[in-house]
């Protein structure tokens, strides 16, 4: 009995092994390490809901024919002094804090966030540096048939917070002219990146009303405003510009969203999209890097409706 | 050779089976030890009744009585809708001697279960949220009869194929006595069938509960995720919703990750007391019968 034992744990012990093979992305390739350190062949970019498609785009295999995985494919065409291992880049959507958080860890190569990055946050991250690929803006949107944008093509701040603290039930009370039909707010999760810089712009001390609808994403917010002529809601500028006529932006203050006051800052709820980074860039990553800062990835930062870094 | 064989498979079967009920506690233990810290500052009576939810602001607060209604109210509403029609289903599909039609329709019920939550929400979102926004007058049409409807939709497979099963059976065994006895098809199913299936809806209706409680995504999308009391016409937000919101932006270590977690434990052990009730239920069903 004892005899049979062993060879039953070694064998459980290589089919142990085999199974952890399994789930190496590389799969078979593997070269033999011979000392060397190892050539790394994939970037991890975790984060931000809005840099992501921006990213994924970028990287995988997508309707555009000038992404770098297509271009190059494995990483010794993209430079000679790299080895011949397949361009792996995963791109997943968090958050913007869960990408900060992710790089503190230590458990992705790159954060996403679409929000500034906080001085505490930074202290925490050894070496930090970041790439500021453009900006996005919050607008106050709502839907093209909801009255309101035939009275007036601007809202003010104070107008803006009395709405979504509940100050303003109806739409009744931000013009006597309007019918007395509930507000519908639409915000994204309270204490998410995108509500963060809301609050700051707009709300300052005050509370949102208890009973806002929290989308899981952008998108489900912007398709709630498209769908529903009572609803108003932050829709981030490239969604209404990927949705145009289908959404209606109101000025702040009398200021536009526009590309120059978004890009100047005049606007006032906006929201840089930074990539940040611990410690130094591997060679490759910084040939992806300067892909992704290059023409190629402001066009595709154009193309999703945001305003690039020039 | 071949005893050493069966000697290992044997082996490999029993790490196997201790492994995956090992990876039951190991999970139970993990979430009660990430959600027990926030018990130091919130008392946990206050936690499971408190009624605002507010772990960001300057003086937090965490009670998920909000999101245990609105979980228990949802799948309720889930499963009002969908029992009646479940069972009619089974009783049909139990009776009818078509086999081809019959092998259809459990395949097409099959396929229903198989479709993507996602799906289900999105679906949700554009045609029963608007539809309920029309004909209700309602502002906004998310609510706790749209998650109900969605949900409903949902569980229906379920419903129907654990029903349909012993109702086949007790078919098969009551066909020929009915049929010799002249008595009518709708009789036997209204008389003999349906009381003799009583014990299966009892479990098919408690494996449902259960799935919708648990059920996220195609809830999320149509209930509002507003963390208020829910009413049926009103947004409400369910727990496995909650966490799947803030999970991603809840500060590690921090007092709203601490309750969330917490918020999973409960949902947990709710999931688990209704399968130790289904447990004995089934427990029963099967003493009865020898």
């Amino acid at each position: 009995m004892k005899k049979k034992l062993l060879p039953a744990i070694l064998l459980v012990a290589s089919l142990a092994f085999a199974l952890v093979g399994c789930s190496n992305p590389t799969g078979a390739t593997k070269p033999v390490d011979d000392g060397k350190a190892q050539f790394k062949s994939e970037i991890k970019f975790y984060g931000s809901t809005t840099l992501a498609p921006v990213l994924s785009q970028l990287s995988q295999l997508s309707q555009l024919s000038t992404n770098f995985n297509e271009h190059y494919g494995t990483w010794d065409k993209v430079d000679s002094q790299f080895e011949k291992k397949d361009i792996a880049i995963y791109v997943s959507g968090a958050g913007s804090s869960a990408g900060v958080k992710s790089v503190i860890d230590g458990v992705s190569d790159f954060g996403m966030a679409s929000r500034k990055v906080s001085a505490d946050e930074k202290a925490k991250i050894e070496g930090y540096q970041e790439f500021k690929l453009g900006m996005d803006a919050l607008t106050i949107s709502v839907n093209p048939n909801n009255n309101l944008t035939k009275l007036k093509d601007s809202l003010t701040s104070d107008e803006i917070k009395k709405i979504f603290s509940g100050e303003f039930k109806t739409w009744h009370d931000v013009d006597p002219s309007l019918p007395a039909t509930d507000i519908v707010v639409v915000t994204r999760d309270i204490g998410g990146g995108a509500h963060e810089v809301f609050q700051k712009a707009i709300m300052g001390d005050s509370q949102i009303r208890a009973d806002v609808i929290q989308a899981p994403s952008m998108g489900a917010l912007v398709t709630k405003i498209m769908e529903n002529e009572n609803a108003i809601g932050y829709a981030s500028y490239g969604m209404v510009n990927q949705n145009k006529g289908k959404l209606a932006p109101f000025k702040v203050d009398g200021i536009e969203p526009s590309a120059e006051n978004i890009l100047s800052g005049t606007y006032k709820i906006s929201r840089p999209l930074i990539i940040l980074k611990k410690g130094t860039l591997l060679p490759q990553e910084k040939a992806f890097m300067d892909y992704v800062v290059s023409n190629e990835g402001i066009d595709v930062i154009e193309k999703l409706g945001f305003v690039p870094n020039k | 050779m071949n005893q050493i064989l069966e000697k290992l498979v044997s082996f490999l079967s029993r790490l196997f089976t201790a492994l995956s009920a090992i990876l039951l506690f190991l999970v139970i233990i993990f979430i009660a030890r990430e959600s027990l810290q926030i018990f130091r500052e919130v008392n946990f009576f206050d936690f499971i009744s408190g009624i605002s939810w507010n772990p960001l602001a300057r003086e937090p607060k965490a009670g998920i009585l909000p999101m245990i209604l609105g979980t228990v109210y949802v799948s309720i509403v889930a499963i009002l809708i969908s029992l009646p029609i479940g069972i009619g289903c089974a009783l049909e599909l139990a009776a009818l001697e078509n086999e081809r039609l019959k092998s259809f329709c459990t395949s097409v019920l099959g396929v229903l279960a198989g479709i993507p939550s996602v799906i289900y929400g999105f679906i949700g979102l554009l045609v029963v949220v608007k539809f309920l926004e029309k004909n209700f007058l309602l502002a906004a049409g998310e609510s706790i009869l749209s998650g109900g409807i969605v949900l409903a939709v949902m569980v229906l497979p379920y419903i129907v194929s654990s029903a349909a099963e012993t109702m086949e059976k007790s078919y098969k065994q009551y066909k020929e006595p009915s049929l010799a006895l002249g008595v009518s098809k709708s009789y036997m199913l209204r008389a003999l069938i349906l009381p003799n299936a009583k014990g299966a809806i009892l479990t098919a209706m408690i494996l449902a509960f259960s799935r919708a409680m648990g059920e996220t995504m195609a809830v999320m999308m149509v209930i509002g995720n507003s963390p208020i009391l829910p009413q049926l016409l009103g947004k409400g937000e369910t727990i496995p919703a909650l966490i799947a919101l803030e999970i991603g932006t809840a500060g590690l270590g921090s007092l709203h990750y601490h309750a969330l977690f917490s918020a999973g434990f409960v949902l947990m052990m709710l999931l688990i007391f209704l399968n130790a009730l289904l447990y004995l239920i089934k427990k029963n069903l099967t003493e009865n019968l020898h």
